[in-house]
């Protein structure tokens, strides 16, 4: 265990400006910039978008149901504030991957590593459980903590304009929960990304050379022979599906929340969200978010998925092992 | 004593060259043993092998472990620096010493910083900001603050220069060695080594072509700068290497008694570099 935490640290003294820096700079910059755009007095407001549907509870005249409501959108809803920050999830994730067992074989520092008595399996497991568990809780802080300010300085704003709802947000047991329930996203993210993580260690650990090329490259080309295959010979591929549950899944699934698209019931579910939230309010509209997102990932697909990222970080482990460098 | 290192029939092929050829060795406790070969001989092969690092057939045993299935458990005994001065870029040397610290049960923290306040380095500096001489010195202060039954070290000076390669092997010698440890080391720096040396393994084109003890070397070899009348009979006793030094032969005696050739000249132990030529002769021919 001890061994585990001197290997995350190490991680970060790599990765410092990917995995601390980008964040916190992509966080501060959404700040100052709601706090530049609220100080010039442009007009501010909470503009959501159900999947079915707009809520907008823009400021000035809030009257007392409007009102109402904005204050429980935003106590469920506030972290969507921080969505750059989730797609730059999907990037530092993808990247970090990619680079994990590579660059250590391309500084040749790899010799170094391998002097210490730190077995592979270990070493390979710190950096997915990096990708998958430590990178994802350092934007959620960042994301929950930018949201939270930007949130915080839009009541003031209102405060200003005569409507104080912070009695009313901090009534909002939803409120405090916000990251709790954000934190059970975690291990869904986690067994949606294993299989694009998995593939990327394993292109990490076996490329010479030109790894982008190789992760990317290899899942196309498969594809394109399909494709070709499927025009000469009528042999009836289903590409879509081989795009969808294969393609997308080795690349695509470092995304936080594509994990919708995997599943019908999820995707119906959620237009469904839509007119749930206008009709009963946000909070069981996220309500919904957060327990589709639950039963996408337990689905029988998405297990599979995860198997195939753990065998993947197998065979990254046994190249790390056995691989022989010129 | 039983060997810390036993080799039988190691063989390792690269395609259809072999890099290890049916090879057997053994190292004893205790001593600092030079892996001397030319290039492409399977100096690096040998000792990647020993540290678990590749596949190849034939016995090994280090420590009592194979190496291939053990590997994890021989790196808490064994340490080793390959490849000369290559410590990640972006590493600091206060986070190298804590990282060691955190992930080697063996390592002493007080002596690899006693070690380093001896050198420029600063606790702050960055390994992309050191000379190469600076990198090699952090990575021995690391190394040398393990306490290792085994120490492997394979070409660790190669580009430095006389200043460095000397404080190396002084520290080498002073701080760190002692009876509880073994060093085996690969180089083409003869010279330098050969004092600090108690055993010698010759490799040529994967197979161990000498194993033995510098003082066996000693008695085995004699080195006689004959006198010119007696040319002719030193020439019958077949020497290995013959040179002229000063228009006076000098010949490389193989197992001749010393007193038989004591009437033939001046008498001398080869030093280990002339001993490598004369038995590496026509390697690259």
């Amino acid at each position: 265990m001890n061994t585990m935490k001197w290997l995350v640290k190490r991680e970060f003294w790599e990765h410092k400006g990917m995995l601390l820096w980008a964040p916190l700079a992509i966080g501060a910059v959404m700040i100052l910039f709601s706090v530049i755009m609220m100080a010039k007095g442009h007009d501010v407001g909470l503009h959501m978008e159900g999947p079915d549907g707009e809520f907008t509870s823009t400021t000035v005249t809030i009257a007392d149901a409007q009102s109402r409501k904005m204050v429980e959108l935003s106590a469920v809803g506030f972290p969507a504030i921080a969505a750059p920050l989730y797609i730059s999830l999907a990037f530092l994730v993808f990247f970090y991957s990619l680079g994990a067992l590579y660059d250590e074989r391309k500084d040749r520092s790899l010799l170094f590593w391998k002097s210490l008595p730190v077995s592979d399996t270990t070493t390979v497991l710190s950096k997915a459980g990096m990708a998958l568990i430590v990178v994802p809780l350092v934007v959620m802080a960042a994301a929950y903590v930018t949201s939270l300010v930007i949130l915080l300085a839009l009541y003031v704003v209102l405060a200003f304009k005569g409507a104080n709802l912070f009695g009313a947000l901090f009534a909002t047991p939803q409120f405090w929960l916000t990251p709790i329930r954000m934190l059970s996203l975690l291990p869904v993210y986690l067994l949606w990304a294993l299989p694009t993580v998995g593939w990327l260690l394993l292109v990490s650990s076996w490329a010479r050379s030109k790894v982008f090329l190789w992760a990317v490259g290899a899942p196309l080309l498969v594809l394109a022979l399909l494709a070709w295959a499927e025009k000469a010979f009528a042999l009836g591929v289903d590409l879509k599906w081989f795009v969808k549950h294969i393609v997308f899944r080795m690349l695509g699934s470092t995304m936080p929340g594509t994990w919708f698209f995997g599943s019908e019931t999820a995707r119906d579910a959620m237009q469904h969200a839509g007119t749930i939230g206008r009709e009963q309010g946000p909070l069981l509209m996220f309500n919904e978010f957060y327990q589709q997102s639950w039963q996408c990932v337990l689905s029988t697909d998405v297990l599979i998925g995860a198997a195939a990222g753990v065998a993947m970080i197998a065979g990254a482990v046994w190249l790390r092992r056995w691989r022989e460098e010129g | 004593m039983s060997a810390l290192i036993s080799a039988k029939g190691l063989t390792k092929r690269f395609g259809k060259q072999a890099a290890l050829d049916n090879a057997s060795f053994e190292v004893r406790p205790g001593r600092i043993v030079g892996l001397i070969g030319p290039n492409g001989s399977g100096k690096t092969t040998t000792l990647k092998a020993v540290l678990g690092l590749c596949q190849f057939e034939g016995e090994l045993s280090v420590l009592g472990m194979d190496p291939r299935s053990h590997r994890d458990e021989l790196m808490r005994d064994v340490c080793f620096i390959a490849d000369v001065a290559i410590l990640p870029r972006w590493l600091k040397v206060e986070d190298a010493i804590d990282f060691v610290a955190g992930v080697h049960p063996r390592f002493d923290r007080e002596k690899a910083q006693r070690y380093i306040e001896h050198t420029k380095l600063s606790p702050n500096m960055k390994v992309k900001a050191m000379s190469k001489g600076m990198i090699v010195q952090l990575h021995l202060a690391l190394v040398m603050a393990i306490d290792a039954k085994l120490l492997v070290l394979d070409e660790p000076t190669l580009g430095l220069d006389i200043l460095y390669r000397k404080q190396f092997y002084q520290n080498l010698l002073e701080d760190y060695f002692d009876e509880n440890k073994t060093i085996v080391i690969t180089t083409h720096q003869i010279e330098e080594v050969e004092h600090i040396l108690t055993d010698l393994l010759f490799i040529r084109d994967g197979k161990i072509t000498l194993a033995a003890s510098m003082d066996e070397i000693g008695e085995r070899y004699t080195e006689v700068m004959v006198n010119p009348h007696s040319a002719a009979a030193a020439a019958a006793l077949q020497p290995m290497a013959q040179r002229t030094v000063f228009g006076k032969p000098v010949m490389l005696f193989d197992g001749v008694p010393r007193q038989q050739l004591e009437t033939l000249g001046e008498l001398r132990t080869p030093s280990v570099a002339d001993l490598f030529v004369a038995s590496m002769k026509g390697t690259y021919e």
